[in-house]
């Protein structure tokens, strides 16, 4: 498979999934999943920017459409794909990154993973969340929901990719 | 000019970020508090009728405790029924006179989807413009009030409910008759709050909350909740007024949509009166 149709499939896979199930699953203390900012993460490590930043905007538009936010998952998604060249390239090992490989915990490790997405995350969900209140007095509230969501919805990515992801083989 | 294009060439990434995230952002602003139409939201005709499949497999967990609350409702009015009434003065005549005109109508529908931990949350019903809903008219369930028509398309529409920022429907406590109006601070779903009521009179703890019917979006006494608890609010004359809501929004499925024949005289007679020039 490609990287064109693998990454198409995956576009239509977290649109729906987050559109139709993490949406609309309640935990409670503030608590809202998102795994579809898993897929900004693992598109390849050579695209340019603008495309990803357009990815980013559209992915977030259609989960905006599916869940009455208006502009708010594009707002936040968009964040994460502008920050995520720049967080990419201060955790880059010495020689690079290899071409081959995707951003993924499997392919890159736990330490790299964790670190880069952890950030990434964390710069989506504290921008959904900030815009989504805007208040000053609920403050910690916002970082309630953030840390929150952020642990389970990293939890959730993690497990998405051991059970669903294949080591990328060298060519 | 030179130095402008380089100005563009260095900063493109960034530029794009911004325009992008302007865009988002200036459609978020706008469509919460008037939206323009109804393709960014659920009841686009597109996402309406996935959720509507949806709706159709996920519609039946539900079914046997709606249809006890339904039949419920039903023995309710039915106690009010003419055949169910013992008659005791048997000479009444009964004349058919003018004292009474219809002035709601209600409009039955399905929720296709709907959500609670947002801090705006959305009902999506499966009617439209064209069975008779417009914007703002209020929507209400067998237990209580909902929210109020936010958006319409062809077959169906968008509810701001009762859990979103900016809901203020005015409501009043049933036996003092004090009112104020309703809002919500996006934590606990089965609560909200009151404002603006003065702390001259007491209140009695699970007094019943019911809308006032000011506006003319609700009919006077539809149901809204009990109140909890009561504080004072530092430095104001005023209660913070704590109300349970009757209706669980997570389980609800049925609801019924008010339309008010008169609305468009209220309207009307409201346009007239001149605007207070010292508050402006």
């Amino acid at each position: 498979m490609n990287t064109l149709t693998k990454n198409s499939l995956r576009f239509i896979l977290f649109a729906c999934v987050q559109a139709l199930i993490f949406n609309r699953l309640e935990i409670g203390f503030g608590i809202h999943l998102m795994v579809h900012p898993l897929f900004i993460m693992l598109l390849p490590f050579e695209i340019g920017v603008f495309p990803l930043m357009t990815l980013a905007f559209v992915l977030g538009a259609i989960i905006d459409i599916f869940s009455n936010t208006y502009g708010l998952h594009a707002s936040s998604l968009l964040m994460m794909a502008f920050f995520r060249p720049i967080i990419f390239k201060f955790y880059s090992p010495r020689e690079g990154y290899d071409p081959i490989k995707e951003p993924s915990l499997i392919d890159m490790g736990g330490r790299w993973f964790f670190f880069t997405y952890g950030y990434l995350l964390l710069i989506h969900h504290f921008w959904y969340f900030l815009i989504e209140i805007f208040r000053v007095d609920q403050f910690f509230f916002i970082l309630q929901k953030t840390i929150l969501s952020l642990v389970f919805s990293y939890l959730l990515s993690i497990l998405f990719q051991t059970f669903l992801m294949k080591k990328s083989k060298a060519k | 000019m030179r130095n402008l294009f380089a100005f563009f060439k260095r900063f493109r990434v960034f530029l794009f970020f911004a325009f992008l995230q302007v865009i988002a952002l200036s459609i978020y602003v706008r469509y919460l508090s008037f939206p323009k139409n109804q393709y960014l939201t659920t009841a686009g005709a597109f996402t309406a009728k996935i959720l509507e499949t949806e709706n159709n497999f996920t519609k039946h967990f539900n079914l046997s405790k709606n249809n006890l609350a339904l039949q419920k409702e039903n023995i309710r009015l039915r106690k009010n029924l003419p055949i169910s009434l013992y008659r005791i003065d048997r000479n009444l005549l009964k004349i058919n006179d003018t004292t009474f005109k219809q002035q709601y109508a209600y409009i039955p529908a399905t929720v296709l989807y709907s959500t609670v931990t947002r801090r705006n949350n959305y009902f999506t019903l499966n009617v439209g413009w064209k069975q008779g809903v417009k914007r703002d008219m209020g929507v209400f369930s067998d237990k209580g009030v909902v929210g109020i028509v936010h958006n319409t398309s062809e077959y169906y529409c968008v509810v701001k409910s009762v859990l979103t920022k900016d809901i203020n429907i005015d409501v009043m406590i049933e036996p003092i008759g004090l009112f104020g109006l309703l809002k919500w601070d996006g934590k606990n779903a089965r609560r909200g709050s009151i404002t603006g009521i003065s702390n001259d009179l007491h209140i009695k703890k699970w007094s019943k909350v019911v809308t006032r019917g000011g506006s003319g979006i609700f009919p006077r006494g539809l149901a809204v909740g009990r109140v909890e608890s009561i504080k004072g609010i530092e430095g104001e004359p005023l209660w913070d007024v704590v109300v349970k809501f009757s209706e669980n929004f997570r389980t609800l499925q049925r609801v019924y949509i008010v339309k008010n024949l008169m609305i468009e005289e209220q309207k009307a007679l409201e346009a007239n009166i001149p605007l207070d020039e010292e508050e402006e």
